[in-house]
């Protein structure tokens, strides 16, 4: 039978995304439970990538493995925080300064993408469809099932 | 058992004659009957039209019922080994008995189903398809039930498959009871002079009996080496010869249950006195061995008031984690920590761990890394705490109330009850707060396709939340939402991950826990993950056809995920982009139906559901099927994580 080499993931690397150390069956505190919960506007920085291209790009790079397919989900969402999204070179020095060349154990931090594997070009185009991305989480209080999460945890044990 | 030799030759005889006898008859059916048609014949007897199969008659569902007994011949062993077996079995408590057919083990299986009256009740005989199936079951079971069921393994080969499902209970200090069938005069290849050899140094004890009288002393010891810590999977093997004895005359022994190590009369006065004299202690709650110690352990924490922590969100049998004095409680500075399966700074008990047991069992030197060695990478800070004591901590608890109840004073009473009511404002308020801010954080991505992990959480748990509910699946993969979202009150609210991280676990421990459930009008939770499913997916068979409380959502992201992005991560490093990083980690071209699957192996189901809108209406048809006796999986596409 495989063996499943998930025996930890280190997300400490990621100076966007933080989040928290797991480890072979230790279980997350809930998703971005460590991250707090935050709503920074989107960047407003130009974009000069093809959109369209970068949906293929972004598929195709596995970007969603980490980061949803809608960037609001996952281990690193970045819809709400944006991080290294700012600007089209922030996020092109981000792409090119992710490399650990001698990783000990499996890592899922950001892969690095070199020039030669994804050039400026090509991440600019995902940049572009990246900054497509909106929120698609409507207010809590049009989401009853939430609400009535939160109002049977008020009827709790006291 | 010496052999006789006379027994050996004429079953020899026997199998030979049989065989002869056998390749005639088919070679007939082939050359004169095409094979659907003999079978239709077969069902029907001729009476029915082909292709339909003829409604049981009243006697036939009587007899599976086991209301009436089979008929007595004339040449029948009065007594064969395999029903003391199985008595022996009974007597111990084991409820149920999941097994892969095997030639090896047909003595214990006639008698399973067939010996007792009623037969096929404790235990239960439940059909697996797969030897891993069957442990992981009994793995799930045991993490639900805070005991060991039985798994039946056929000889060399059916042990071969259970390796990897006894790996992980092993590893996961899980009690899982097995007998292995020898049958060395039947197919060479199934058999060997040592075959629990294979499984030893990740199994905690092993026998291969001679006689059946050892048998049944082995089957006594094999349950209490399993159920005594470090917990861990028993081995028995039993050759089919010993099942299949005349024993008129054998009595089965009187049982001797295990005694579990607690501490000594002086510690638990020290303890207690420290509990007592504390004007804020704390008690730290691991992972106990059963229901019985969680309730000692929140009698504990309620006679001093004291504030404690839980692992009840990471595996069963800790303090509920929505009791009032579950959490940090009003004050911080605790001044007297005592660790229950558990670091602690003043006292720790804990049980002797899986290191204790595994060299001398290490026989051919593996070395397990985690057990043996400590893992290298794996290693988190050293925990400030006492050395701990090295003692049963449910069984040490009894020792420590009594202790406390003796110590404690009118004045501390008052001033204890004032101390749980300031903690348990605290925690109720701390409760909300993170109620609070995981539901902003399960409100991403909410109306996004592919559908959220956190929805399914969250639109799953209103609908359960007024159930007697255990989810059974590993949620670490699917994100962990529970954990924030959940109430994981009881011993078996969240039975935790795989033991060794290894995949093929979520379903069959899910119905090994849907087994327990069943008994107790429970409603098992399965949160699966689609590349653990594809291990041995006949299990959902097993749950179908044992009409198991089983509700099964897929996390269905067709990707082993994290193995997908450990590749693009190498990629990286390597320079060469992770535009292949999907080769060898993702499930599409084609994609894999598990509606069908389920309807396949006879599950109610549906999907795959794309829509997050249609998400809660397909779980409440899923609850209320599951409510009405029939397992159901939803197939939902989701997002990676």
């Amino acid at each position: 039978m495989k063996k499943n080499s998930i025996k930890m993931c280190w997300a400490g690397l990621c100076l966007a995304f933080l989040a928290p150390f797991t480890a072979l069956n230790a279980q997350p505190a809930g998703r971005g439970a460590a991250a707090p919960v935050t709503n920074v506007p989107a960047p407003t920085s130009p974009v000069t990538g093809n959109a369209a291209n970068g949906k293929a790009l972004f598929y195709t790079y596995g970007c969603y493995a980490c980061h949803g397919y809608n960037g609001e989900t996952g281990a690193r969402p970045f819809v709400g925080r944006w991080g290294n999204l700012s600007t089209e070179q922030v996020f092109i020095r981000f792409l090119r300064g992710r490399a650990n060349v001698t990783p000990v154990v499996p890592s899922a931090s950001m892969p690095n993408f070199g020039e030669a594997s994804l050039p400026d070009k090509q991440a600019k185009d995902i940049y572009a469809y990246i900054r497509t991305f909106k929120s698609t989480a409507p207010d809590l209080k049009d989401i009853p099932t939430l609400n009535a999460i939160v109002e049977s945890a008020k009827q709790g044990q006291k | 058992m010496a052999k006789s030799k006379k027994t050996s030759v004429g079953r020899r005889g026997f199998l030979k004659n049989a065989a002869a006898g056998a390749a005639a008859g088919a070679a007939a059916l082939v050359t004169t009957t095409p094979l659907l048609e003999a079978q239709t014949r077969g069902a029907g007897r001729g009476a029915t039209p082909a292709g339909s199969v003829p409604a049981p008659t009243e006697k036939q569902l009587d007899r599976e019922a086991g209301n009436i007994r089979p008929p007595v011949a004339a040449r029948t062993i009065t007594r064969p080994g395999s029903d003391l077996m199985v008595q022996t079995v009974r007597d111990l408590g084991i409820e149920f008995a999941a097994a892969n057919p095997g030639s090896s083990f047909e003595g214990l299986q006639e008698s399973f189903i067939n010996y007792g009256n009623p037969p096929n009740v404790m235990p239960e005989w439940i059909t697996a398809l797969h030897e891993e199936s069957a442990v992981t079951m009994a793995h799930g079971y045991a993490k639900a039930e805070g005991k060991p069921m039985l798994a039946l393994l056929h000889g060399t080969i059916g042990i071969q498959h259970a390796a990897m499902s006894i790996y992980q209970a092993y590893y996961d200090r899980v009690p899982v009871l097995m007998i292995a069938g020898n049958d060395p005069d039947f197919i060479p290849a199934h058999t060997a002079h040592d075959m629990a050899s294979m499984v030893r140094s990740y199994t905690k004890w092993d026998a291969e009996p001679k006689t059946l009288d050892e048998a049944l002393v082995a089957i006594q010891r094999a349950y209490n080496e399993a159920i005594t810590p470090p917990m861990a999977p028993t081995l028995v093997v039993i050759s089919s010869e010993i099942q299949k004895v005349d024993s008129p005359n054998t009595k089965i022994p009187a049982y001797q249950a295990p005694r579990f190590p607690t501490i000594d009369a002086t510690s638990a006065k020290q303890i207690a006195k420290g509990l007592v004299e504390a004007q804020n202690p704390r008690i730290a709650v691991g992972r106990l061995r059963t229901p019985e110690g969680v309730k000692r352990a929140v009698e504990l924490a309620e006679l001093v008031g004291a504030c404690t922590s839980t692992t009840a969100t990471v595996g069963p049998m800790s303090f509920p984690q929505r009791h009032p004095l579950c959490g940090p409680g009003a004050d911080k500075s605790y001044d007297y920590t005592l660790g229950l399966e558990a670091g602690g700074a003043q006292v720790s008990i804990t049980g002797p761990g899986l290191a204790t047991i595994a060299a001398p069992r290490d026989t051919t030197n593996i070395g397990f890394a985690g057990i043996l060695t400590p893992g290298r990478a794996f290693q988190g800070p050293p925990e400030k705490s006492a050395r701990p004591m090295e003692a049963d901590a449910e069984a040490s608890l009894p020792l420590i109330i009594e202790e406390v109840k003796r110590q404690l004073t009118a004045d501390q009473k008052a001033r204890i009850q004032e101390r749980a009511a300031r903690h348990a404002t605290a925690n109720h308020d701390a409760h909300v707060a993170g109620i609070e801010q995981a539901v902003q954080r399960a409100k991403a991505g909410w109306n996004g396709v592919p559908i959220s992990t956190a929805r399914i959480y969250a639109e799953l748990w209103p609908l359960i939340m007024h159930e007697d509910w255990c989810l059974a699946s590993p949620s670490n993969f699917s994100g962990g939402h529970n954990v924030q979202l959940w109430d994981h009150n009881k011993p078996y609210s969240y039975l935790g991950g795989q033991g060794a991280g290894g995949m093929g676990y979520g379903a069959p421990a899910s119905v090994g826990a849907a087994l327990s459930a069943k008994a107790h009008n429970r409603f098992v939770v399965n949160v699966q993950t689609d590349g653990d499913l594809n291990y041995a997916p006949g299990v959902l068979w097993t749950a179908a056809h044992h009409k198991l409380p089983m509700l099964t959502v897929m996390h269905n992201n067709r990707a082993w995920h994290q193995e997908y992005m450990f590749v693009e991560y190498m990629a990286g490093v390597r320079g060469r982009g992770a535009d292949r990083a999907e080769i060898g980690s993702v499930l599409r071209d084609p994609f894999i139906d598990y509606a069908k699957m389920a309807a396949t192996y006879g599950m109610a189901g549906e999907g795959p559901i794309t829509d997050p809108s249609k998400l809660q209406a397909a779980l409440k048809r899923g609850v209320a099927s599951v409510k009405r006796g029939e397992p159901y999986m939803i197939d939902v596409i989701t997002q990676p994580r």
